[in-house]
C-alpha cells in the first residue's frame, strides 16, 4: 500500500470515529431527565408556547428522526443556534478554532524540541545529577496541577512584574488602529508567551522521558556495540546511530500525548481567557449552553483525530522501512 | 512474604519513590489527623460575625495557622479535609478504571478475534480523545453534580491505557505452556482466566492504577475548578475555585498556595512511585 492508500484509510477511520462520537452525544444529551427544552424554558411559560418551541426544534418528533436529522445537521455543520449568544453555533466555533489551534500546535512543537534533546542527554548521562535534576523538575511540572500553577504564572509575570498581559490573545485598540500586520502579530505573540511557556513546561517531560527510556534501550543494540568497535566517536555513536532510531517510538507515542495535553489545553485556556475552544467549551456548560458545548467537544476532537493522522504520516517520513 | 520483602527493598533504593512515598505519608498523616485538629469543625461555620476580629479572608494567625477563607472559614481544616477526598476521589476512580481496564484486557486478549477488534477500536477511540472535554461534556449532560458520579465518570474514563497493556499481557502468557497443560487437562476459559492469567497480570494493573490515581485526582480537581465539582465538598478543587471566583489570587497567598501544592505534591507522589514500581516491574528499566 502507498501512502495515499493509507491516509485514505486513516480517513475512514476518523469518520467512523466521529460518527461515533456525534451518536455518542446524541444518545448523551436525549438520556437527561426531563427533554432539552426544560433547562431553557421558564417553567412558568403557558403549555402552548412550550409545545410551539418543541416542534421548533424538532422534540416532537420520534428520536430515530430526530437522530437523522440531528446526524444530517452535524455533518453540514449546522450546530443550530447557541443559547447564551445571539449567533450560530457554528460562527462562534469558527472563531475559537485558530486560536486553539495556534496555542496547541506551538506547545507540542517546542515541548519536543525541548524533551527530545533533554532525554537524549539524560539517557547518555545516566546516573549523573543532570538526569535526577532534569527528571525531578520534568515530573513535578508533568502532574502539577494546572489552573493553580497557571495562575501562580500570572502572578508573578504580570501581576507583579507587569512582563506579560493578564490574558486575553489580543489588544483591541492594536486591532482596531491602522498600524499594519507586523504589529498584530506582536500583539499575539506578546500575549501568546506567557500561556505557551506554561504549558511547554507541562509538557516537555513526557517526550524527555520516552526518548531517555527509547534511547536506554537503543544503547543496549548490538550495532552501538559495533559503533564503538570500530572507534567512532562517542558524538557521532549517540547522535546518529542511538537517537535517531530511538527517536521513532517517542513520534508514536505523540499520538497519545496530544490528547493528554488538550486536557491541559482547556485548563490553560481557561486562566488566560485565551479565546479557544476549550475555554469556550467550558463557558457553554457553565451557561448550559449544550449547542454550543457539543460542538466545541466536536471540534476538540475533530483536532486531535487530524493532529494523530499528522502524526503518523510523519512517522511514515522518519522511518523508510515502515510500508503500509 | 519474602518475595515482597525482597521487592521492598528494591523500592528503597529508588530514592524518587522513597520520595513519593514520604510524601504520601504526610498527607495521610494530614488525613488522619484532620478530624483531631481542633478547628475543624470550623471549616463549615463561617466566623464573621463571630469572631469579631475576622470579618473576610484574614493572613495566618495563631488562631487560624493558615488563615480564614473569605467567610472567615479555617484554611487549615478544609484542607485537611480535601486531603481525605482527594485520597478517596484517587483510589475509587483508579479502582475503577483498573477493574474494568483489566477485564477488558483480559477478554480481548483471551478470546481474540471478533471481541479483541470490537474492544480495542473501542479502546482507541476513547484513548485518542481528550479525557478532560469528555468528562466535562459527560458531567453537564447528567446536569447534578456529585461527588459519586464525577468519580464514576472518571473511572468510566480512564480504562484505555489499562485494557491496552493488559491486552498484551494475556496475549503473550496465553501462549505459554503452563495453559495449554490447563486447557489440556480441561480447565474452562473461565478458570484459566481467573486462576492462571489473572494473578500474573495483577501486579501489572497495580501499578497502571498508581498511575490512574494521579489522573483521578488532577481530573477531580480540574473540574471542581471550573466550578462543575460538587459545590457541597470541600475539596483542593473547590477551595481554589472560592479563591479565584471571590477575586482573592493575587491577595491571598496563603490561601491559593496550599491547596494547588498539595494537589501537585500528592499527583507527585503517586506518579514517583508509580515509576518506582514499574522498575520493579518491568527489571529492563533498570540500571545495569
Amino acid at each position: 500500500m502507498n501512502l495515499g492508500r493509507f491516509i485514505l484509510n486513516r480517513l475512514g477511520q476518523i469518520v467512523i470515529t466521529l460518527f461515533i462520537i456525534t451518536t455518542f452525544l446524541f444518545l448523551l444529551f436525549r438520556m437527561m431527565p426531563g427533554d432539552p427544552t426544560s433547562m431553557i424554558l421558564d417553567p412558568k411559560m403557558p403549555p402552548e408556547a412550550k409545545e410551539l418551541i418543541r416542534k421548533e426544534f424538532g422534540l416532537d418528533k420520534p428520536l430515530m428522526v430526530q437522530y437523522l436529522y440531528y446526524l444530517k445537521n452535524t455533518l453540514t455543520g449546522n450546530f443550530g443556534k447557541s443559547f447564551y449568544y445571539p449567533e450560530t453555533v457554528l460562527e462562534i466555533v469558527k472563531r475559537k478554532l485558530p486560536p486553539t489551534i495556534l496555542l496547541f500546535t506551538t506547545a507540542v512543537i517546542l515541548s519536543y524540541l525541548i524533551g527530545l534533546p533533554l532525554g537524549k542527554t539524560i539517557a547518555w548521562r545516566r546516573g549523573s545529577r543532570l538526569e535526577m535534576g532534569a527528571t525531578v523538575f520534568g515530573l513535578f511540572f508533568y502532574t502539577v496541577f494546572i489552573p493553580w500553577f497557571g495562575l501562580i504564572a500570572i502572578w508573578v509575570f504580570s501581576y507583579r512584574l507587569g512582563w506579560f498581559p493578564i490574558g486575553g490573545m489580543l489588544t483591541p485598540e492594536v486591532w482596531a488602529a491602522d498600524v499594519g500586520l507586523f504589529p498584530k502579530i506582536w500583539d499575539v505573540l506578546y500575549h501568546l508567551i506567557l500561556p505557551l511557556s506554561v504549558l511547554t513546561l507541562l509538557f516537555f517531560a513526557g517526550s524527555m522521558l520516552l526518548m531517555r527510556n527509547s534511547m536506554l534501550e537503543t544503547l543496549r543494540e548490538d550495532y552501538i556495540l559495533t559503533a564503538r568497535a570500530k572507534g567512532l566517536p562517542e558524538r557521532v555513536i549517540k547522535n546518529r546511530h542511538a537517537a535517531r532510531n530511538a527517536m521513532l517510538p517517542v513520534v508514536t507515542a505523540l499520538t497519545l500525548s496530544l490528547a493528554f495535553s488538550l486536557n491541559g489545553g482547556v485548563l490553560t485556556e481557561t486562566i488566560f481567557s485565551w479565546p479557544g475552544l476549550g475555554k469556550a467549551l467550558v463557558e457553554a456548560v457553565l451557561n448550559h449552553d449544550y449547542p454550543l458545548a457539543q460542538a466545541a467537544f466536536l471540534l476538540l476532537a475533530i483536532l486531535v483525530l487530524f493532529a494523530n493522522l499528522l502524526a503518523d504520516i510523519l512517522y511514515a517520513y522518519l522511518d523508510p522501512r515502515i510500508k503500509y | 512474604m519474602g518475595r515482597f520483602k525482597e521487592n521492598f527493598n528494591l523500592f528503597r533504593k529508588n530514592r524518587l519513590g522513597m520520595t513519593g512515598l514520604f510524601i504520601l505519608l504526610f498527607f495521610l498523616l494530614l488525613v488522619i489527623l484532620g478530624p483531631i485538629l481542633p478547628r475543624i469543625d470550623e471549616m463549615y461555620r463561617p466566623m464573621t460575625g463571630v469572631d469579631k476580629e475576622i470579618l473576610w479572608s484574614t493572613p495566618p494567625s495563631r488562631a487560624h495557622l493558615l488563615g480564614t477563607d473569605f467567610m472567615g472559614r479555617d484554611i487549615l481544616s478544609q484542607l485537611a479535609h480535601g486531603a481525605r477526598i482527594a485520597f478517596m476521589v484517587g483510589i475509587s476512580a483508579a479502582l475503577a478504571s483498573v477493574l474494568i481496564g483489566t477485564l477488558v484486557g483480559l477478554v480481548a486478549g483471551y478470546f481474540g478475534r471478533l471481541t479483541d477488534t470490537l474492544l480495542m477500536r473501542l479502546t482507541d477511540i476513547l484513548l485518542t480523545l481528550p479525557s478532560l472535554p469528555l468528562i466535562i461534556i459527560i458531567a453537564a449532560a447528567l446536569g447534578k453534580q456529585s461527588l459519586w458520579i464525577i468519580v464514576g465518570i472518571i473511572g468510566l474514563i480512564g480504562w484505555p491505557s489499562t485494557a491496552r497493556v493488559i491486552r498484551a499481557q494475556t496475549l503473550s502468557l496465553k501462549e505459554r505452556p503452563f495453559i495449554e497443560a490447563a486447557r489440556v487437562s480441561g480447565a474452562s476459559n473461565f478458570r484459566i482466566i481467573t486462576r492462571h492469567i489473572a494473578p500474573n497480570i495483577l501486579p501489572l494493573s497495580f501499578l497502571y492504577m498508581t498511575f490512574g490515581v494521579t489522573g483521578a485526582i488532577l481530573a477531580e480537581a480540574g473540574l471542581s475548578f471550573l466550578g462543575l465539582g460538587d459545590p457541597s465538598v470541600v475539596s483542593w478543587g473547590m477551595m481554589l475555585q472560592w479563591c479565584f471566583t471571590t477575586g482573592h489570587t493575587f491577595r491571598a497567598p496563603y490561601w491559593v498556595l496550599p491547596p494547588g501544592l498539595s494537589i501537585s505534591l500528592v499527583t507527585f507522589a503517586f506518579y514517583l512511585i508509580g515509576r518506582a514500581l514499574d522498575e520493579i516491574i518491568n527489571p529492563r528499566l533498570r540500571e545495569r
